[in-house]
């Protein structure tokens, strides 16, 4: 392969997913910890809150995150395929591959 | 996760893993009994270190003859066919390095939440470190593991095509993975020497010789399972003196559950240390050396003469008294270490007033533990100033240790042996579940280990110190040192320093854990650098052969002569890191930091892009990539003291925005976006493109 290879354009449900996740990523890491000092205030069980979503929290809602995106993909393409193979049932015609 | 493709072989094929898996953590559980029941019987602490050593390299070695291989998809992906669980558990074993083990938790211990306006770190690691991952998840490995590559330069000739491009990922991937690569072999000579007690050079060679005896022979095949493997040895390692320091304090081994009971007590405790009258003393003595090596520097010509005559004239009056000899031997050998010219002595006092200086401060210089940012943003103008730089330099730094996850190669690589698309992502998700069970421990560690040096150890005598702070002390005086600098027997906070590297190997020695906890943990942070060292090894070499000589067409050679090829550059590369690693070079993290902004800077940039907009040119990426790079070495570099011979006016005046030059990344990446989206928007082609598609 010697020419350029430009990628295939992205679902739009996709793009909606990843920028949706995204913002929850930035708002847990880069606002949570902006704020850090203001909800050091806030104790809950010999915990500030601050401290708490730095050393803790940020980190299983990153977890959450992974796992929800790998969910909702497999999902996609699971009935994207299922789309197709109806299509290609009813219309007996080539169809276009998507692709993740 | 749901596999997608659940044919029987597949799962007989899992199930036989498990099966294996299972053999092999009940095996090692088994040998930390069968040592336990040998210590007790007696079994000196001189061959526990020694046959942890040896038998866990020994095993790596193992698997890694095993699966020897010449074959190019083997040595390269590993076949492909990893399944998610296993690809993730060797991730995270690739992930974590020594920095991550060995330095993690010292750094947390050291810095609090959020380390000074100097030098930022604490939980800007932990987030960086594991806040990355959603970036690898959703915009890089799914859509590079589709394209079908071998290495991540691949994926910017595939992309773009022409010659540049590649050449350019490819030397960027050997300039970030090489930097990497020398802090983990200083950390495997590190644990090495003060294991079986040989010097820090030879420890080295122990250590590389387990790297290349995994990655030499079995490319990617073998080093997947070896960090497998390496992988349950870290775990037990950190989870264990976690679990019996939090059951000692706390009466539950559940650590990151209990840990924030320890936190009010710490602050309870700062706040009577930064009353009490005995490290005022400690503070106002540092405050006195660091004075002293000031005036020296004002006339350094002068007072090295001063000094060397004073030393002359000590070992003279020993003479006179008959003094022991072994006191004039003393005084004339500091004589002789003294420095040797104006110049040497000029660095080395610089140094010291600096050091002093810093221990000048309450709490030996550490910040507040739980407290977010130094500072106080009520406060005075230049508390205000401080808070507003910590805050700044935190967040600079995990952005850079976020995006630089995104673009590291030989993590990216990872996610090429799993057997689809769907188990790529799956793959990244177990890689940030095992990180996750580590490092949600890191900062518990921290804590208890805070709590048990300022309950315990303060305020302990001096005659009454554990033998393990002189042993340590004796391997390298940066790493520990205790000094009695106010002359009263009792041990103060101020004058213990522990160095960031050495908080987790000495946790069982300072909790009172039998030996063989020390043991495992050594062996555990042996595992983490091995592991890392191994996948950044093959991503060098990779890139050096199938990158950069093999990438024109002309250079014919079998697949087979190709691996072989690599493997010969995997140990020239190996050896020449081991040679830096020699030099003692500087801490592990801020090596590493470094790495991170410079991959950030290269990769990121073009290869979001390069997925995500059509427009992007060939033009556009070299120029996004060099753009990026540039600046963040630069910026780097700028701020090395051995480039001050340089003329002043190449260098950046000052730091950019208060930013420190390990977030060098904060500039690249962007520069990288601006240059690339800029070059090809100009080059772009003149009609529309030609089809919308090409095949794969």
């Amino acid at each position: 392969m010697a020419g350029p290879f430009p990628p295939d354009l992205h679902d739009v449900r996709h793009l909606k997913l990843k920028a949706g996740l995204l913002l929850l990523w930035a708002l847990v890491s880069f606002g949570a910890t902006y704020f850090a000092r203001d909800l050091q205030v806030l104790v809950f069980g010999g915990w500030p809150l601050g401290y708490w979503i730095a050393a803790q929290g940020a980190v299983l809602v990153f977890i959450g995150i992974v796992v929800v995106y790998g969910w909702a993909m497999n999902r996609f393409e699971r009935q994207d395929a299922e789309r197709l193979a109806a299509d290609a049932a009813a219309l007996s015609d080539d169809a276009d591959r998507p692709h993740g | 996760m749901a596999e997608n493709n659940s044919s029987d072989t597949d799962r007989a094929y899992l199930w036989r893993l498990h099966r294996i898996l299972a053999l092999y953590v009940t095996g090692v559980l088994a040998f930390l009994a069968l040592m336990t029941w040998a210590e007790h019987q007696g079994l000196s602490r001189h061959w526990i270190g020694p046959i942890f050593l040896f038998l866990t390299v020994m095993v790596y070695a193992g698997i890694g003859v095993y699966g020897r291989t010449t074959d190019p998809e083997e040595y390269y992906v590993a076949g492909r066919r990893i399944p998610p669980m296993y690809n993730g558990m060797a991730a995270a074993a690739d992930w974590m390095s020594a920095a991550s083990f060995i330095s993690l938790s010292g750094a947390l211990y050291l810095q609090g939440f959020s380390g000074t306006p100097g030098q930022a770190g604490g939980l800007a690691y932990l987030l960086g470190w594991t806040g990355g991952f959603c970036l690898v998840a959703m915009l890089i490995a799914p859509h590079l593991r589709a394209m079908g590559l071998y290495t991540v330069p691949d994926f910017f000739h595939v992309r773009f095509g022409g010659r540049w491009p590649r050449v350019i990922a490819a030397l960027a991937a050997v300039l970030c993975s090489f930097t990497y690569v020398v802090a983990q072999i200083y950390g495997v000579g590190l644990i090495a020497s003060r294991l079986t007690g040989v010097q820090f050079e030879i420890g080295i060679m122990l250590g590389l010789g387990g790297v290349l005896l995994c990655s030499f022979l079995g490319g990617m095949r073998a080093i997947t399972w070896t960090q497998v493997a390496q992988y349950v040895v870290v775990l037990l390692a950190f989870l264990i003196p976690v679990s019996w320091l939090a059951y000692k304090q706390l009466g539950n081994p559940l650590a990151p559950a209990v840990y924030g009971a320890q936190i009010s007590k710490i602050a309870d405790l700062e706040a009577q240390l930064l009353d009490s009258p005995a490290e005022h003393q400690v503070v106002q003595t540092y405050l006195r050396r660091a004075q002293d090596f000031e005036a020296r520097l004002r006339d350094v010509e002068g007072a090295l003469e001063r000094e060397r005559e004073k030393g002359r004239e000590r070992i003279r009056a020993l003479r006179t008294q008959n003094a022991d000899v072994g006191l004039i031997v003393t005084a004339s050998r500091e004589l002789a270490a003294l420095p040797r010219d104006a110049a040497a002595a000029r660095e080395r006092w610089t140094r010291e007033m600096r050091e002093n200086y810093e221990r000048a401060r309450p709490l030996g210089g550490l910040p507040l533990h739980s407290q977010a940012y130094v500072g106080d943003p009520q406060g005075t103008p230049d508390e205000q100033r401080d808070y507003e730089l910590t805050r700044r330099n935190f967040l600079a730094l995990m952005f850079c240790l976020m995006v630089g996850t995104a673009g590291l190669p030989h993590l990216l690589t990872r996610y090429y042996t799993s057997p689809t698309v769907s188990a790529a992502r799956a793959s990244v998700a177990w890689s940030l579940f095992f990180i996750a069970l580590l490092y949600l421990s890191a900062p518990a560690l921290a804590v208890l280990v805070k709590f048990e040096v300022m309950q315990n150890l303060v305020g302990s005598s001096f005659e009454a110190l554990p033998t393990w702070m002189a042993q340590w002390a004796r391997v390298d005086s940066s790493l520990l040192s205790v000094e009695d600098v106010n002359a009263d027997g009792i041990v103060q906070f101020g004058e213990i320093r522990l160095g960031a590297d050495l908080i987790m190997l000495a946790t069982p020695e300072l909790g009172g854990l039998p030996y063989v906890v020390s043991g495992l943990v050594a062996a555990g942070g042996l595992a983490a650098a091995l592991s890392t060292a191994d996948g950044l090894l093959l991503t060098i070499s990779n890139a050096l052969v199938r990158d950069l000589y093999f990438q024109d067409a002309k250079r014919k050679a079998s697949p087979e002569q190709r691996v072989i090829l690599s493997k010969f550059a995997l140990l020239s590369v190996a050896l020449s890191a081991a040679f830096v690693a020699a030099l003692k070079p500087s801490e592990i993290l801020p090596m590493v930091s470094a790495s991170f902004s410079l991959a950030a800077s290269a990769f990121v940039p073009v290869m979001a892009l390069g997925i995500f907009w059509r427009g992007t040119t060939r033009q556009g990426a070299v120029a996004g990539m060099l753009a990026g790079l540039g600046v963040a070495v630069y910026y780097l570099l700028s701020h090395v003291p051995a480039m001050r011979a340089l003329p002043s006016w190449l260098l950046a005046d000052g730091l950019w925005f208060g930013i420190q030059p390990v977030s060098a990344g904060v500039f690249g990446v962007p520069t990288g976006l601006v240059a690339t989206v800029v070059v090809s928007w100009l080059t772009r082609p003149a009609p529309a493109l030609p089809r919308i598609r090409s095949e794969m």
